[in-house]
This record gives C-alpha cells, sequence and structure tokens, in this order.
C-alpha cells in the first residue's frame, strides 16, 4: 500500500486545543503537510462556528487497543485496526500484548511494526510489552529487551498479575527502565465464571455477578505494591487500565493525593453504557435509572453479547463516577480498549460469549455525546483523549498532542453538530462486536491527519 | 363439557373463545416477566380446560395434529423432558427428542447452526433447555418457529413456575393469591425456578418472602431494592421469620457443589439450620402447602416424612407440569397462523 498523502487545505472551525490550554473559533492552515497557520477568529469571522459544530482537535491518542495480529488476523489484523483507528479520529494507538504469540520479547514487536510499516497507514503505532513470560504470571518477560525494542510500557492485560511478588519485582524493573506497569485489575478469585456486575440486573437475568470488590482489591493491592517500590525505584509508574467502579476510583483518588506516581483510565463504554442494556434497555448511562424493568425502557432483546466485558458494564452511579473522575483530575485518560472479536465468538450463548467491544471507531462519539449531555467540559473530554493518554506515556509517547505551528499537522476535524449511523458496514474495523449498531450518534469525522498526511478524509 | 369434544373433529377451540381481555400473543415463551396478570389467567384458564382432557380414558386431542415439536435439553432432566414429550403426545403433535450428548452439539455445533438444522428439519416449536442464562433468547433470534423455555441456566423456568401457580391456586381457599404468603426457602442464587416464582407470584398480589443463608442470597438484595418492577417482595435469612404463618413452602434443592465453591459449610449445617422439618412447619399456617420442584435431596432441603405429608403437593406439582405444558404449547401454536385450529 502507497503512504498516505500530505494534505493541503485551510480548516475552519472550534479547535480546542489542551496543549495550549485554550479553545475557540478558528482557522487552520495546511501546506504540504505542515500547520503553517493557526489563527484564533473572533466577531464575524467567527460567525457560524461553536463548540456545537465542526471542531478541529489535536490527533486522538489511544493507549489501549486490540488489533488481534499477530495470531487472530480473522478479528483484526494491524492494518484494519488502523483504518478503524483512523476513522475514530485516533492518530496514535497503543497495542496491547495479548496477541499470539503475545508481545513478551522483540520478535513479535518487530513483526508489527512491519505489518504497520506494510498498511501505509501514517496512524502511530505503539507498542506494550507483557510483564510476564507468554502473560503467565509466572516469570518477568525480557523487559529490558522490550524496552530497548521500543516498548511504551507493560501490561498482561486480560490476565492480571496474579502474584504480587512478581507484580512488585515488575513495578521496580519496568520502573527502572522508565516505563510504566499498565495493570488490568481484577482478582480471579472473585471472578471465575462471571457474566455482569454484581448487583439488580445480572441477579434478575440470571447470570454470575462480578464483584466490585475483584476490582477494587486489586486497585488497592496494586497501589500499596507501589508505594512499597516508589521508595526505592523513584521511576516506577502504576497505570490502571479501563477502571469502572466508583468505590476503585475512590482508591486511585487516594493515592494521587498522596502523591503516587498513579494514573488511570476510563473506557467510552463505561463511561457511556450501563448493565441495563444488557437486559435490553438502550439509554445512555446519564440518562438511566438503574430499574430498566419498572419504567418501560426495555426496548431491545436482553443477553446481547455485544455487551459482554471485561470489566463488566456497570450501574449508572459507576458510570457517572468514572465522568466525574475524568472531571476532577482523578482519571487522566480515556481509552477505548478496542476488542474487536469474530461472529463465531460473539453469536453464541451470553454466558460463552468472549470479552469485548469494538470501540475505537464509536470513541470519540460516545463522549461527544457525554459532553453534550453535559457530563464533561468539551476542553476536558479533548484533553482525556490526547495530552492525557501522552502524560501516560511520559517521555515514552512519540508525540506531545497539540496544535503547533511549523510541525506536521497531527488532527482530526469532527461535526459535532453531525451524526452518523453505526452499521456493520460503516465500521473499518473487522470487529462488528458494537453494542451501537443500528443506533445514530453525533460526532462524524470528517478528515484525520496523522503527522501531516491523510489518515482518512470522508 | 370439555372444549373441543362439540366438535367432530376434536379440536379446541381457538383461545380466543377463552373469557379473557387478552388473547394469547406470545410467539415465544422466553420468560414470565413481560407476562401480565390477565396473561397468566389465560394460562391457568386452558392449564383447567386440559385438566380435563387429562381425566378423559384416552387423554389425548388431535389439537396440534401436523405441528413438530422438537425437545432440545442441554441438561439432565427428567421431569421436564418427559413432562414436555407427554404434553406435546397428548395434543397430537409429532415429537423429536434431541439430548445433547447425543447429537452434533457433542461435536461442537454451536447453538445458533443447531437450531438452524433443527428448523430445516422442519421444527415448528422447540423446547429448549440449557445451562447458560439466555440461550432461548439467541435460539429465538434465529429461530422461525416458536422457543419455549424449558429451562436457562439460573435465569428463567417458566413453565414450573407456571405449574408451581397453578397447584398452589388449586389447594389454597379461594384459589387466590392475593395476599398469602409464600416462602422460597434455599438456594436462590442459583434457581431459575426461584426466579421465575417471583415474577410470576408477584404478579398475582402474593406476599413472597425468599429466605436462605446469606451467601445463598446475594444479589437478591439488590432485586428487592428495586422491586421488581414496583413488586416488592421480603428478603431474610431468618428461616423463624420466613415460616411464620405461611401459606405456602417452597423448598429447593441444594447441591453438593456449593460446599466445594465455599457457598455452604456441610449438607448437614444446611439440613440443620435451613431444612423443612415437621418442627419448623409448625410455625407455618396450619394448612400450609409444601413444594419442591424437584429433584429432591430428603434429608436435606426437607425431610421425607415433610416430603410425604398431606400438606404436601409435590406429586401434584408434577401432574399439573403435564397440563400447564399442554397449556402453553397449545397457546403458542395458536399464533402459528393457520397451522392449527383449521
Amino acid at each position: 500500500m502507497s503512504a498516505a498523502v500530505k494534505y493541503n487545505g485551510t480548516l475552519r472551525g472550534w479547535a480546542v486545543d489542551p496543549a495550549a490550554g485554550r479553545e475557540g473559533a478558528a482557522e487552520a492552515v495546511v501546506a504540504d503537510g505542515v500547520l503553517t497557520a493557526l489563527t484564533w477568529l473572533s466577531g464575524s469571522d467567527a460567525e457560524g462556528l461553536s463548540p456545537d459544530g465542526v471542531l478541529i482537535l489535536p490527533g486522538l491518542m489511544d493507549i489501549h487497543a486490540h488489533f488481534r495480529e499477530p495470531g487472530n488476523e480473522d478479528a483484526e489484523t494491524v492494518a484494519t485496526g488502523l483504518a478503524a483507528a483512523a476513522h475514530g479520529g485516533f492518530t496514535t494507538v497503543a497495542l496491547m500484548p495479548n496477541t499470539t504469540p503475545a508481545i513478551d520479547e522483540p520478535s513479535v514487536v518487530a513483526r508489527i511494526r512491519a505489518a504497520a510499516a506494510a498498511s501505509g497507514s501514517p496512524v502511530r503505532t505503539l507498542i506494550h510489552g507483557a510483564v510476564t513470560v507468554g502473560r503467565r504470571g509466572e516469570t518477568l518477560a525480557a523487559l529490558g529487551e522490550l524496552a530497548d525494542a521500543g516498548v511504551t510500557g507493560f501490561s498482561d492485560d486480560g490476565s492480571p498479575v496474579k502474584s504480587a511478588s512478581i507484580m512488585r519485582n515488575a513495578l521496580m524493573y519496568a520502573g527502572s527502565l522508565g516505563l510504566p506497569i499498565i495493570d488490568h485489575p481484577e482478582d480471579h478469585t472473585l471472578t471465575e465464571g462471571a457474566e455482569a456486575s454484581e448487583g439488580y440486573v445480572a441477579t434478575v437475568l440470571g447470570l454470575k455477578g462480578w464483584p466490585i470488590a475483584a476490582e477494587v482489591g486489586s486497585v488497592a493491592r496494586s497501589i500499596a505494591l507501589l508505594t512499597d517500590v516508589v521508595r526505592d525505584v523513584p521511576g516506577a509508574r502504576l497505570h490502571l487500565t479501563h477502571v469502572s467502579t466508583a468505590a476503585a476510583l475512590d482508591q486511585v483518588l487516594l493515592a494521587r493525593a498522596a502523591g503516587l506516581p498513579v494514573t488511570c483510565d476510563v473506557t467510552p463504554h463505561h463511561l457511556g453504557f450501563t448493565d441495563e442494556w444488557i437486559a435490553g434497555a438502550r439509554r445512555f448511562a446519564w440518562d438511566a435509572s438503574g430499574d430498566p424493568w419498572a419504567d418501560g425502557a426495555l426496548v431491545a432483546g436482553p443477553y446481547d453479547t455485544s455487551l459482554r466485558v471485561n470489566p463488566p458494564l456497570r450501574s449508572p452511579e459507576d458510570a457517572l463516577a468514572c465522568w466525574a473522575a475524568l472531571a476532577d483530575g482523578t482519571a487522566t485518560a480515556i481509552a477505548t480498549d478496542h476488542a474487536p472479536h469474530t461472529e463465531v465468538d460473539k453469536h453464541v450463548e451470553f454466558g460463552w460469549a468472549i470479552n469485548g467491544i469494538s470501540g475505537i471507531e464509536t470513541a470519540l462519539s460516545l463522549v461527544l455525546a457525554g459532553v453534550a449531555a453535559g457530563q464533561l467540559p468539551l476542553a476536558t473530554a479533548v484533553a482525556a483523549l490526547t495530552t492525557g493518554p501522552a502524560s501516560v506515556l511520559g517521555e515514552r509517547s512519540p508525540i506531545a498532542p497539540g496544535l503547533r505551528v511549523g510541525e506536521p499537522a497531527d488532527l482530526v476535524v469532527v461535526d459535532a453538530g453531525a451524526s452518523w449511523t453505526v452499521t456493520a458496514a460503516a465500521l473499518r474495523s473487522k470487529g462488528k462486536n458494537s453494542p451501537l449498531l443500528g443506533r445514530a450518534v453525533p460526532g462524524v469525522v470528517r478528515l484525520t491527519l496523522a503527522n501531516g498526511r491523510v489518515a482518512y478524509q470522508a | 363439557m370439555t372444549p373441543g369434544a362439540d366438535r367432530p373433529d376434536g379440536v379446541l377451540p381457538a383461545p380466543a373463545a377463552v373469557p379473557s381481555p387478552a388473547p394469547w400473543a406470545h410467539r415465544h415463551l422466553l420468560d414470565v416477566d413481560t407476562l401480565t396478570r390477565s396473561e397468566i389467567e389465560l394460562v391457568m384458564k386452558t392449564t383447567d380446560e386440559m385438566r380435563d382432557i387429562l381425566t378423559r380414558p384416552i387423554p389425548k386431542v388431535p389439537a396440534l395434529r401436523g405441528m413438530a415439536v422438537t425437545i432440545l435439553f442441554y441438561e439432565a432432566s427428567t421431569r421436564t423432558r418427559v413432562s414436555f414429550e407427554v404434553a406435546a403426545k397428548n395434543l397430537s403433535a409429532d415429537v423429536v427428542n434431541i439430548t445433547a450428548s447425543a447429537s452434533s452439539v457433542s461435536k461442537g455445533e454451536s447453538l445458533v447452526d443447531t437450531i438452524r438444522t433443527i428448523e430445516a428439519l422442519g421444527a415448528d416449536m422447540i423446547v429448549m433447555r440449557h445451562s447458560v442464562s439466555g440461550a432461548p433468547y439467541l435460539a429465538a433470534e434465529v429461530f422461525g418457529g416458536s422457543i419455549l423455555n424449558g429451562g436457562d441456566g439460573w435465569h428463567a423456568h417458566p413453565s414450573q413456575a407456571l405449574l408451581d401457580l397453578f397447584t398452589m391456586r388449586s389447594r389454597l381457599p379461594g384459589g387466590s393469591l392475593e395476599g398469602r404468603k409464600v416462602v422460597i426457602l434455599g438456594d436462590v442464587l442459583h434457581s431459575r425456578v426461584a426466579r421465575s416464582n417471583l415474577w410470576t407470584l408477584t404478579a398475582m398480589g402474593a406476599d413472597v418472602w425468599i429466605c436462605g443463608p446469606s451467601t445463598l442470597l446475594r444479589g437478591y438484595e439488590a432485586w428487592a431494592a428495586h422491586g421488581a418492577a414496583g413488586r416488592r417482595f421480603t428478603l431474610t435469612s431468618d428461616v423463624s421469620a420466613a415460616l411464620k404463618d405461611a401459606d405456602v413452602l417452597m423448598a429447593l434443592r441444594i447441591q453438593k457443589e456449593r460446599m466445594a465453591s465455599g457457598l455452604l459449610p456441610s449438607l448437614r449445617e444446611y439440613a440443620a439450620r435451613y431444612g423443612l422439618t415437621q418442627e419448623r412447619l409448625r410455625a407455618a399456617s396450619p394448612d400450609v402447602v409444601v413444594m419442591h420442584p424437584g429433584p429432591m435431596n430428603e434429608g436435606v432441603e426437607i425431610a421425607a416424612d415433610v416430603a410425604v405429608d398431606p400438606r404436601s403437593v409435590i406429586t401434584d406439582q408434577v401432574t399439573n407440569g403435564v397440563a400447564v405444558r399442554m397449556a402453553l404449547l397449545y397457546l403458542l401454536a395458536g399464533t402459528h397462523h393457520g397451522k392449527v385450529g383449521a
């Protein structure tokens, strides 16, 4: 595939630049891929430009995605994943190491880099290495060699590091390499066979409850280990991914207030959806009551396996806590946990369906829907999709998201006033496992420029 | 007169002939949560008629002649499977039995493919039992006929709840559940029988109590707090409070696996604390109706002498099961336009 072309053109819209702490009506000029001018407009020049219309944002960054290559190319490839990312407005994507084989030594890193290069996509591919060999939680992976190969963090995502001792060593060793441990907080002894967040909906539907304590306990353990380690290894850093409960976010808030180097992200699906959806409700978290049987909210059939995800969709209170965590800075980033799956793995009984939501193309739309509903200021939401994730990666981030004149344009143009219908055909991802299929959502991406080149154009 | 007896072909009249404000409108019966009180009344009324048929010397009518009913069971079952089979045969349906171990299911065929295959083989209705909650909804999504849920995971067992209700009404003075204290005792966490009974009993105005060790009530606190669409029930681990003046006592089976997963210390301890004994029965109403969905662990959740007590209706439950299932098959068949009653 040939390399994407450099963009030339003038863009007008409501620009949001968290790096500069500024938003407003603006005109951006891109010449030969370089942002040559950014003019903030006022008065009659700004007429028709508003936060509800066309937005010009720094290219979005996702620090948690699954592109399934190598090993499960039926579900996604690096090429289709990058196309999906560009369609979703993302110009930088970090891939999780739960491939087959796992990314636990440098040759797998090289293989994924080669696939990304071959795709011709200008979207940057970052790679997280595994914490342990084969992600089995037993012995440390080749962390130093992986660091030399350029990985941006370490994670056994999907299966948490069970042994506290291994986890403690990993925090120390990765810390000395200047890289974060990206922790999937889940106490497996509480979640064996679990299907839906423990509570009302799971009980009525006869689904095995997924206790909140499984997340809170694991978060608390990791924070305790970090506390223990950081005295001797000041570079140690812990990033908790896809935190989904108010109680776990409380733990993160306390740890951050104590000055510990802890960050966390929340996902678009935990912001937008609740466990009510499994019963057949289709209202967003901010409109949910928590009792879909009582108020006639059941508009779809129950047990839609596109809603089966780890961690599970939670109560409306937990979803609102995720928004609040973004607002008060407890959560630094929104990460998609884009998890494409095949129909073979999803069109089965709910309890046997594989976990995961294909979400990188709908992430921005869900966030904009929440912003429109008043859950978060636009600038804060944009920061959580750009500068926030970059700060999690620290020095290893290949880009500082922002609208900077004189640098290659890395931006997304999205029309917040327009809507699109999510369909299997509209999704570039091979994974059609989206709970939003058939639904119109706000925010149509018109143009994605990565490193000055056209990654996606409507 | 028995319905259908006045017609030369013996076919039952259409369900609309039953005095009820709501004709049957459900193509599938997957759960009882969507059934209205009048729809439940229609099932009860139709079951009465089926009971009459069962008292005939030859308890067989041609109501479902030409209908192909497949009984697809992914879990072991004796009474439910045989009960459905007898019910379908009493209505003259053509019945095919499939058990998971004897089919290509054991070779890894997906549920969706299995349902499509059964449809291609000409099935009009599938009675389905599955270990995963919600599986019948997946089947209903791909099947052109009717799915009758014969029990899915922990979720629902519609025909059991309806036969339980029919049995209670036939025993309670006045035949009404309104204000009656009905206690469901035991492992409600893993029980589809408890969940379905909660919906039907609260729909009929019963005062439902759920009782068991706290480890086996997990999640029901949240359900009770929400009130099941405004329908209240009481949750307690105090067996004395639950049994006091109870009109109906339903004991649930305790499975040995519950000890391995640390939910209970031992069967002995469960029997001592929650087992339905003659002594405990004395706290209940003198005319208490004793029930069990089976299969029983005598000496654990129910004492042997309680199971055979005159107040026990456990064998009635089995008999009524055939009538209720005949009614359900008949009502569902009525939604297959042009195929039934013509």
